[in-house]
C-alpha cells in the first residue's frame, strides 16, 4: 500500500459494539486491506453531547483522559467511527488547547492515574481513512458487477461536519458521495445530507423526531435509493428503527464500511447485514 | 436579584458575551429541528436573555431540547456559537438544580453520567434501564424493538468496566 503506515490508534466509543454490523465490517474491510486498528486501552466514555450538558469540567476529563490514554501508548492520531465521539473530542481538544488553564485543571486530575495531557492528537473519522489515506485504486480489484446498479442515499447526519470538522463543508458535505463513487455504487444527489436524525432526542421524544427521520428517508425514495447509508450509529440506529413503512417498503440503512465491504466483493454474511433491522440482502440479491 | 446575578455570570464567559451581537435576525430558530417543541425559540430566548430574564431563560424547556446538531450555529451571522451558549445554559440550569421538571432530557444526560461514573462505558441497554426507572412509560413500546435487538445478537446486558476509574467521578453526578 504504497509504503503508507495504515495504523490507527482508535476509539471504537459505546455504540459501537452493538451497532448493526458496523465492526463486523470494519474488522472484514481492514482485514482485507491491511488496515490495523490498535484500540486505545481502557478507553472510557467521551460523555456525548450528555455530559456537555451537564458539567463542562466532567466533559474535559472524560476526553482528556482519552487523549491522554492515546499519547501515553505514543499513537499519532486518534481514529473514531462515530459522529459523536468525533464532534466530541474534536470539541474538547480545540478547547483543552485554547485554554492552560483547562489544560492544567484536566493534568491535575489525571495525575491520580500517572497520565500527562501535552499533545493533543489529531482526531480522524474512518471514512477519512477509507477515503484518504487507502489508494483509490483498491477498491476496484474484487468489484461485483452488480455494485454500479446500486443507488445509495449517503447520509452524514448533523455533527460530523459542524462546527470543529476540518473533512467537509458544514452543510454540503461530499465526501461520504465521493467515496461511494469511488466503490461503484451510484450516489444520488439528495437534499437531506445533514438533516438532524434527532439523536439520542429520539427515544425520550419520539414522537417529535419521527418528521426528522421521515424527511430524510422520504427524500431519499424519491430519489430512487435503494440504501440510506450512514457513517454514525445513533444516525443508523434512529433511521433504521423509527422508519414507519406505511405502504412503501422502507429503505435500508447499512454503515458504509458494509457497502466498502461489498465493493471489495466480500459477501454479506461477512459484514453484518443480518444485525440490520430493516434487511437489506433482499434488496442486494434483487440486483445481483 | 437572583436574575441579575446569573445575568452577570452568563455575560461574563466568554461564549455568553457573543450574545451581544445577536441582531434578531431569526436564522437560528428557523434553522432549529425542534424549534416548534421549544417554550421559545432560540431566537426569543436570545431576546429573553438580553432582557436578562434569566430565570424564564434557565426554566424554559429550550436549551433541553437542543439536539446539538449546530446548524443554528454553522448559519449564524453574528457567528454566534448558539449550541454552545444551549450547553452553557444546561450546565447553569443543571449545577442549580433549575432544570425544568417536566423535561426528559435531564433525566436522560444524568442516567448517562451515571453509567459513565459507574463503569466508564455506556451499554445502551443499561443506560435505558436507569433511565425507565424515572420514566417507565418511555420504555413501554420498546420491548418489541427490544427483542429484535436481542435475536440479533445487539443487546448488552452486562456492563463493560474499565480498569481506572479514578477520574470518572463526575461532578454531575454530586451536585445539587
Amino acid at each position: 500500500m504504497n509504503g503508507k503506515s495504515l495504523t490507527y490508534g482508535f476509539f471504537p466509543g459505546c455504540a459501537y459494539a452493538t451497532a448493526a454490523g458496523y465492526r463486523e465490517s470494519v474488522d472484514t474491510v481492514n482485514r482485507q486491506l491491511g488496515i490495523e486498528l490498535v484500540e486505545i486501552p481502557d478507553w472510557n466514555c467521551c460523555g456525548a453531547t450528555s455530559v456537555f450538558s451537564l458539567n463542562q469540567d466532567d466533559a474535559l476529563i472524560l476526553a482528556g483522559r482519552l487523549f491522554a490514554l492515546a499519547q501515553a501508548q505514543g499513537h499519532e492520531q486518534i481514529l473514531t467511527v462515530c459522529n459523536s465521539c468525533y464532534t466530541t473530542l474534536r470539541k474538547a481538544g480545540q478547547m483543552l488547547a485554547q485554554s492552560q488553564t483547562e489544560l492544567s485543571r484536566v493534568n491535575v486530575r489525571l495525575s491520580a492515574e500517572g497520565l500527562t495531557l501535552n499533545r493533543l492528537l489529531p482526531v480522524r473519522h474512518y471514512l477519512e481513512i477509507l477515503y484518504e489515506d487507502v489508494p483509490a485504486d483498491a477498491w476496484s480489484a474484487g468489484r461485483p458487477g452488480y455494485i454500479g446498479r446500486l443507488k445509495v442515499a449517503a447520509y452524514y447526519g448533523c455533527q460530523l461536519t459542524r462546527p470543529w470538522a476540518d473533512l467537509d463543508h458544514a452543510e454540503r458535505p461530499a465526501l461520504l458521495d465521493r467515496f461511494f463513487s469511488r466503490l461503484g455504487f451510484q450516489a444520488v444527489d439528495h437534499s437531506a445530507r445533514t438533516v438532524c436524525c434527532g439523536a439520542s432526542h429520539a427515544l425520550p421524544y419520539e414522537k417529535d423526531c419521527r418528521p426528522m427521520i421521515r424527511r430524510i428517508v422520504e427524500e431519499a425514495r424519491r430519489r430512487g435509493a435503494h440504501f440510506i447509508s450512514t457513517l454514525c450509529p445513533l444516525c443508523q440506529f434512529n433511521l433504521d428503527s423509527l422508519q414507519k413503512s406505511g405502504e412503501a417498503p422502507p429503505i435500508p440503512v447499512p454503515y458504509f464500511s458494509q457497502l466498502a465491504g461489498l465493493a471489495l466483493g466480500i459477501p454479506p454474511q461477512q459484514l453484518g447485514f443480518g444485525k440490520l433491522l430493516i434487511p437489506a440482502e433482499n434488496v442486494i440479491a434483487r440486483v445481483a | 436579584m437572583i436574575d441579575q446575578r446569573l445575568a452577570h455570570e452568563f455575560l461574563q464567559s466568554p461564549k455568553g458575551v457573543k450574545l451581544l451581537h445577536c441582531i434578531q435576525c431569526g436564522t437560528c430558530s428557523s434553522s432549529c429541528p425542534l424549534a416548534a417543541c421549544m417554550d421559545h425559540a432560540p431566537r426569543e430566548l436570545f431576546a429573553l436573555l438580553r432582557d436578562g430574564d434569566m430565570e424564564a431563560v434557565l426554566a424554559s424547556n429550550t436549551p433541553w431540547y437542543c439536539v446539538s446538531c449546530y446548524q443554528c450555529m454553522v448559519r449564524c451571522p453574528q457567528e454566534i456559537p448558539v449550541t454552545d451558549i444551549m450547553y452553557l445554559l444546561k450546565q447553569m440550569a443543571a449545577e442549580r438544580g433549575m432544570a425544568p421538571a417536566g423535561h426528559k432530557l435531564p433525566d436522560l444526560y444524568r442516567a448517562f453520567a451515571r453509567e459513565i461514573e459507574a463503569h466508564g462505558r455506556v451499554s445502551e441497554a443499561l443506560l435505558m434501564a436507569r433511565y425507565g426507572a424515572h420514566r417507565p412509560f418511555d420504555m413501554l413500546g420498546k420491548a418489541g424493538l427490544g427483542l429484535k435487538l436481542f435475536a440479533r445478537r445487539r443487546l448488552e446486558l452486562f456492563p463493560r468496566n474499565i480498569h481506572n476509574r479514578a477520574n470518572l467521578v463526575l461532578n454531575a453526578n454530586h451536585q445539587e
